[in-house]
């Protein structure tokens, strides 16, 4: 269930934190274990790290389903987190999702039809400066336009 | 402008160690290496400082740092608050991307004066670039001998990690922090005990704010007085203030305390194709909203925002300008504390939801006329109830929203539209 | 913590510095509502519901959660407070259903309760409720999470007293949901407890379910019998008939939990095996009768056979220990005065020249205070709940706990597991012995001269010497050790030598009480195994069902159908083994259906009523002795009730069987030794017959487990079976034995 690579990566984690608080990487090694598992946890994923980190399964479930970086159901390759809250929206959050929508032919919450992209509504993501804008996979893009939201996601692959 | 976490900005590679040391970063860390500060002194100089905690409450950081029991036994901690994600708030971010060593020196100075070995920065999930950074810092700061056990053969440790969340507004609160740690979710404490007693594992622990922290280093260097006369009384320093909304040049702007809104509305570039501006939700989405009269006239310090009727909070300053409908305003910041409540306790959970849906049943036009009522009663009855100050972030903008702005809920209400957008 | 004065609704009050504000308004009878506080867990002070007003303090405060100072003014029920208590009654409705008369909880529900109190207009929420798909957690308890108000009192139960976190909150805000991860539900031997914290209707008793209001049932003090703690339960019933069992409250016993055992074997009682009227077997036929007449047919039948011709001694009196201690006292008066002295209640001891003798000193709240425990041969969690519940606080608060089994168990806290087969353990203990003997100079006994102690006995007798209040706890594996009695006589000494307290596990439910009666042969008698082997003439049997009961199961019931041998049988169940052996069947009353006392672990003569009367023609079993007794014109049984019987007893001094056995350590043997555990819910009668602890998880265990090795040596892989018990090939198991956990029959007859 969890590779050798995760184990590897989720071990760094567990270095940080004083011996015997090994549930202190669950966070970390969720992730990892999801970024394996085409983006998305399971329930058998969720036990596996519980067990990995000597755990109970319902504790690391309490953990997975508590943030929102975790998907609990199929998910595109990339995932565009587009903020919706305050700032944004003063700056037109709202109409460039409803261009991105179109242009995707996608709801948020919902998974292009080839699997590539989906696309999540967020709560402010701390850039507020540049607003509006989302984030794609690891990454922030600001001052967004429809314009410029095209020739990002035309870029994706 | 950028006197202290700024100063470095408009220097190449402004992040590097080899730039923080150029303009004196780890001098401070340097002396107490050499044994030439003594903790109090380091907190004498915090309190001459009138640094006040930048993560919203403004607490005062030397006072804060005093009450740790530096020397009770067994492993203590300190902990930075960088999960940033009060909407309008994005200063954390610039600072750990661009000034990431004075955050790392600022915990270290903390570390010896609380006598607390190990610290953890707590950056939010979403933040890659900015840990990133940090840990390249941290990297360069471990190997120019700056961290570890027994740092440069001196009785001083202090070893620290970056702690990444998943996307959970609530560990902002510090409590939650704490639990989100040890690798549960994060569901804030109740208090007392409070950190400084029982913290992070159970030990004596001391949180502060990514800001905070960075502009230790530079009151160390120049001493306490001087940040105290950068700002007013009251409010010593300068702060990050992040200006966003309908501005033309929205940024974050590290100014004095006590500077004028107008000037900081200026420096943001005016409002947007010189439209009028309307609203001002000063110190993040949980402080009160201001009308454009009551924000023209405040000065950017706790008194002077205090006296305008709203609070500093983190320096997020939001700009509305008469297109914002603020029925929709308060509805997305409703959804909000709804979406982001733990839901641990009653008020909060119960509560929020049901702001939300009254407001978004408004939006919807199936408002009633005694709604607004009812916004009133059930925000009164989330405030000061709660176990976490989120209850209070809940229900203070609906209460200062329906104040300053009533006549456009009615209006929404009765004519089933939007005042402003029709 | 020093004596403060504080101020509650006007009324000065003592308190102690720190304690916190609802320890001392629930003492002082100061009404505060509350949801999330329970005194046995942890503070999550989330509910919010106890909030309360303190001069001086800007926002109201949680009295579950502040700690008070000297000096302190307090108001519960000024207007601040009441609106802040009102505001939150007001924010728990908006979400839980309204409909009351329909919930298993109505009339016993803590939100009910305060609702009427303090829930005003709550038809302002006009938002649409939430509702919470059902889940399955298991036959035991049945869920309604719609009705969840989020106190967290079941998840914290879990993971502090279960010790094991099987519930949780999963989801945040509003879609907090609480909810166990696992697909089999909830697992743990105490699940039941869920219930009893749940302040409304969510978690209710699955058996239960829909059978009645709370106020309609009679609830009365009771005692469980299925171990040693004779928990302390509540038993409610309706029209005649145990209808739920809660637990009851006893710091010196079970705290205020209670096992599923306990809880659930009340079902049993209404099975229809149940033997409702006595009957007679006629030319192999059997008849119903009359109660006189049946007892008419036992005297002619003991007459016939043992009594007219003075052969006493060929008529044996067996018991299960599940019985009380009048019935068994009574049982063992009427046997001596006829002249009988082939007695016993130890049914499942393989070998009684290695019986176990040792004695229990340690009180259950002592038991919390140990700061090391070495336990050998059991599996406490399903054994012994409730001491092993002391045990985990007691490791909890750092006690260093060792475990010498041959099989690591899922224990429910931290331990060192020892993995040992069976033959091993007598010589680590003599190891132990050794070490410690020659720590403090003393001069070694000849049986330890050829011991050479292995590193296993240099740990253990290490940590015993370290610690400062330790005790050795042995548990019922032992009993059919071949060296169970020189295991014993080890623990015994080492105890002796470290000052470590003992507790003999090896018994269970009341067999105590029988040893206080002295249900065991003297000299001239003889044991159960001795009985099978000689040529007895009748037989009286307590409540005993030998496929299960005992060791010998095969020559028992060989012995038991012999033609010319008449056997009366006072039976609670009937089932065709018993119709085949018996001559007579005298329908008992069943637990709760009878007066009488248990004496538990603490050596404290537990007394009850009878909750119920018995079903049909059933009668308690010391009424049915006592008749017997009269009519066999013996002197000495005029008693009325039961406690004249408990009082003959009580103040007779317990007999001592502390005659020392020669430890023995020459002979170990290199077989692969067995050890047969019943399964936690078929460990007696009344438990065999209730469904639902059958259908649970920890019911339906049923397995041979052995490692790989061990497998090979038996040629056996998975999927066989083991005497009759599927292969489970695990290498949690020592070498070379075998751990059998099963809920069938005992089949050790092809073992010995
Ligand atoms: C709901 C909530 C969210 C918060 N979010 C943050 C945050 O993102 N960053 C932060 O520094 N403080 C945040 N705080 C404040 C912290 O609890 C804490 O007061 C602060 O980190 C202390 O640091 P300071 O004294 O340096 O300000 C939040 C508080 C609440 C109640
Ligand atoms: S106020 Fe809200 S966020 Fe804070 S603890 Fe309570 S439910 Fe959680
Ligand atoms: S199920 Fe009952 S005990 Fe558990 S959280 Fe809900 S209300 Fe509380
Ligand atoms: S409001 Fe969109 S990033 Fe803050
Ligand atoms: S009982 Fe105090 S908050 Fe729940």
């Amino acid at each position: 269930m969890i590779s050798d690579n995760a184990k590897k990566q989720i071990d760094h984690w567990i270095e940080k934190y004083p011996q015997g608080k090994q549930s202190s990487a669950v966070m970390e090694a969720l992730k990892i274990v999801q970024a394996e598992n085409d983006n998305q946890l399971t329930h058998d994923s969720i036990q596996a790290v519980a067990d990995y980190l000597n755990m109970p399964g319902i504790a690391a479930a309490e953990v997975a389903t508590f943030y929102e970086n975790y998907n609990h159901k199929p998910v595109g390759k990339h995932i565009i987190r587009f903020c919706h809250n305050i700032s944004c929206m003063l700056n037109g959050a709202d109409d460039l999702i409803a261009h991105l929508e179109t242009k995707l032919g996608v709801k948020t919450g919902e998974v292009t039809k080839d699997g590539l992209i989906s696309v999540k509504k967020v709560e402010c993501l701390g850039a507020c400066v540049g607003a509006p804008m989302f984030q794609i996979n690891d990454k922030y893009y600001e001052n967004l336009t429809a314009d410029k939201i095209d020739d990002i996601v035309d870029g994706l692959q | 402008m950028n006197e202290v976490c700024f100063k470095n900005l408009d220097k190449d590679q402004c992040w590097s160690l080899e730039t923080y040391e150029a303009s004196g970063g780890y001098s401070t860390w340097r002396k107490i290496l050499k044994g030439e500060y003594t903790p109090d002194q380091i907190i004498n100089e915090l309190k001459a400082s009138g640094l006040r905690g930048r993560g919203g409450a403004g607490f005062p950081t030397g006072l804060k740092w005093s009450f740790m029991p530096r020397n009770a036994q067994g492993q203590k901690y300190i902990v930075c608050n960088s999960d940033e994600g009060e909407p309008g708030t994005c200063k954390d971010r610039d600072i750990l991307r661009f000034n990431p060593h004075a955050v790392i020196e600022g915990m270290a100075i903390g570390s010896f004066v609380m006598n607390a070995t190990v610290g953890y920065n707590y950056i939010r999930g979403e933040f890659i670039e900015p840990f990133n950074r940090f840990e390249g810092a941290l990297k360069e700061a471990y190997s120019a001998g700056l961290l570890g056990k027994n740092i440069n053969d001196t009785d001083v440790s202090f070893d620290l990690h970056a702690h990444l969340g998943a996307g959970a507004y609530i560990c902002g609160e510090e409590t939650a922090l704490l639990e989100s740690i040890e690798g549960k979710k994060g569901q804030p404490r109740f208090k007392p005990p409070f950190p400084a007693n029982v913290g992070l594992f159970g030990r004596p622990t001391t949180i502060n704010n990514t800001e905070s922290f960075a502009s230790v280093p530079d009151i160390m260097i120049n001493g306490g007085q001087w940040f105290a006369d950068l700002g007013v009384e009251n409010s010593g320093g300068t702060k990050l203030f992040s200006v966003s909304g309908h501005v033309n040049n929205p940024a974050n702007f590290e100014v004095s305390m006590g500077m004028p809104f107008s000037e900081l509305l200026e420096l943001a570039g005016g409002m947007r194709n010189g439209a009028k501006l309307k609203a001002v939700i000063p110190g993040g989405s949980s402080t009160p909203v201001l009308t454009a009269e009551a924000a023209m006239g405040m000065t950017m310090d706790y008194d002077g925002i205090d006296k305008a009727g709203s609070m500093l909070g983190a320096g997020s300053v939001i700009v509305m300008d008469d297109s914002t409908c603020m029925v929709e305003a308060l509805t997305r910041l409703a959804h909000f504390y709804y979406d982001e409540s733990c839901g641990q306790c009653t008020p909060c959970r119960e509560g929020t939801g049901w702001l939300y849906r009254v407001l978004k049943r408004i939006m919807d036009g199936k408002g009633k006329a005694d709604d607004i009522e009812l916004l009133l009663g059930v925000q009164e009855k989330i405030m000061g109830n709660t176990i976490c100050a989120l209850g209070d972030a809940a229900a203070m903008p609906v209460e200062s929203f329906l104040r300053n702005f009533r006549e456009e809920f009615e209006y929404y209400i009765e004519h089933k539209k939007s005042m402003v957008k029709g | 913590m020093a004596d403060i004065k504080i101020e509650i609704d006007g009324q000065i009050v003592n308190a102690k510095a720190g304690e916190t504000l609802i320890a001392i308004t629930d003492r002082e009878g100061i009404s505060v509502p509350r949801f999330c506080y329970h005194k046995k867990l942890s503070t999550s002070a989330s509910c919010r519901m106890c909030l309360v007003d303190i001069e001086g303090v800007p926002k109201p405060q949680t009295s579950c959660s502040t700690p008070v100072s000297d000096g302190m003014k307090i108001h519960t029920q000024n207007e601040k407070a009441k609106a802040s208590q009102k505001a939150v009654m007001e924010f728990l409705l908006i979400n839980h259903p309204l409909d009351c008369p329909i919930c298993d909880q109505g009339g016993e529900c803590e939100l009910q309760d305060v609702a009427v109190e303090y829930g005003s207009d709550v038809s302002r929420f006009s938002e649409g409720k939430r509702v919470v798909a059902a889940s399955d957690i298991g036959p035991l308890i049945q869920t309604d999470m719609t009705r969840c108000i989020h106190c967290t009192r079941c998840v914290r139960f879990g993971s502090e007293i279960a010790g094991m976190m099987e519930m949780g909150g999963t989801g945040r805000g509003e879609d907090l949901k609480i909810e166990p991860f696992l697909a089999e539900g909830i697992t743990s031997e105490l699940s039941g407890n869920m219930i009893d914290v749940c302040p409304v209707g969510a978690l209710t008793s699955k058996p239960f379910r829909y059978e009645l209001r709370s106020w309609q049932m009679v609830s009365n003090e009771s005692i469980a019998r299925h171990d040693l703690t004779g928990s302390n339960v509540y038993a409610q019933t309706y029209k005649g008939q145990v209808k739920r069992i809660v637990s009851g409250d006893n710091e010196a016993v079970n705290e205020t939990w209670i096992s599923d055992r306990d809880r659930f074997s009340y079902e049993g009682l209404t099975h229809e095996n149940r033997l409702l009227t006595p009957q007679i077997k006629v030319e192999g036929q059997w008849k119903e009768v009359e109660w006189n007449v049946a007892l008419d047919f036992a005297i002619k039948g003991l007459s016939n056979t043992v009594l007219n011709n003075r052969k006493a001694h060929k008529l044996g009196g067996l018991a299960s220990s599940t019985t009380t201690t009048e019935e068994l006292y009574l049982m063992q008066k009427l046997l001596r005065e006829i002249g009988c002295e082939n007695l016993d209640h130890r049914l499942n001891v393989n070998n009684l020249d290695e019986a176990i003798h040792l004695e229990s000193n340690l009180k259950l709240q002592a038991l919390e205070q140990v700061d090391h425990a070495l336990i050998i041969g059991a599996n406490l969690r399903l054994e012994q709940p409730m001491i092993n519940h002391r045990l985990r606080k007691a490791q909890l608060s750092g006690a260093n706990i060792t475990a010498l089994n041959v099989k690591e168990f899922d224990y429910n806290y931290a331990l060192n597991h020892v993995s040992v087969a069976p033959n091993e353990i007598a010589t680590i203990l003599a190891g132990v012995l050794k070490i410690v003997l020659e720590k403090k100079s003393i001069e070694l006994p000849e049986y330890l001269s050829a011991i050479s102690p292995s590193s296993s006995s240099v740990e253990l007798a290490k940590d015993l010497l370290n610690a400062e209040r330790p005790v050795i706890l042995l548990g019922e594996h032992i009993i059919n050790n071949k060296q169970a009695a020189s295991i014993a006589q080890l623990i015994a000494e080492i105890a002796k030598q470290v000052g470590a307290n003992t507790l003999n596990l090896s018994i269970s439910a009341n067999a105590l009480g029988a040893q206080h009666v002295n249900f065991v042969p003297n000299s001239v008698g003889m044991n159960v195994n001795e009985m099978f082997k000689a040529e007895m003439r009748a037989f009286l049997l307590l409540d005993v069902y030998p496929e299960y009961d005992f060791h010998h199961a095969n020559s028992a019931i060989e012995a038991l159908s012999k033609e010319d041998v008449f056997v009366v049988s006072l039976n609670s169940f009937n089932n065709d083994l018993v119709a085949q052996y018996s001559d007579v069947l005298l329908p008992m009353a069943a637990m709760y259906e009878t007066s009488g006392s248990q004496i538990n672990i603490n050596h404290d003569i537990q007394s009850f009523t009878a909750m119920v009367k018995a079903p049909d023609e059933a009668k308690p079993a010391w009424k049915v002795l006592k008749v017997l007794a009269d009519l066999l014109e013996l002197p000495g049984f005029h008693y009325e009730n039961s406690t004249q019987i408990l009082e003959e007893f009580e103040h007779q001094p317990a007999h001592e069987h502390s005659q020392e056995t020669a430890i023995d350590l020459s002979q170990q043997s290199t077989a692969i030794e067995t050890v047969w555990m019943h399964n936690c819910y078929h460990s007696d009668a009344l438990l065999r017959h209730a469904k639902s602890l059958s259908m649970s998880t920890l019911g339906q265990v049923n397995s041979a487990s052995m490692n790989a090795n061990t497998a090979k040596e038996l040629a056996l892989s998975d999927g066989d079976e083991y005497l009759g018990v599927p292969v489970d090939i695990t290498e949690t198991v020592a070498d070379l034995c075998v751990f059998v956990n099963s809920n069938q029959a005992t089949n050790i007859r092809s073992m010995s």
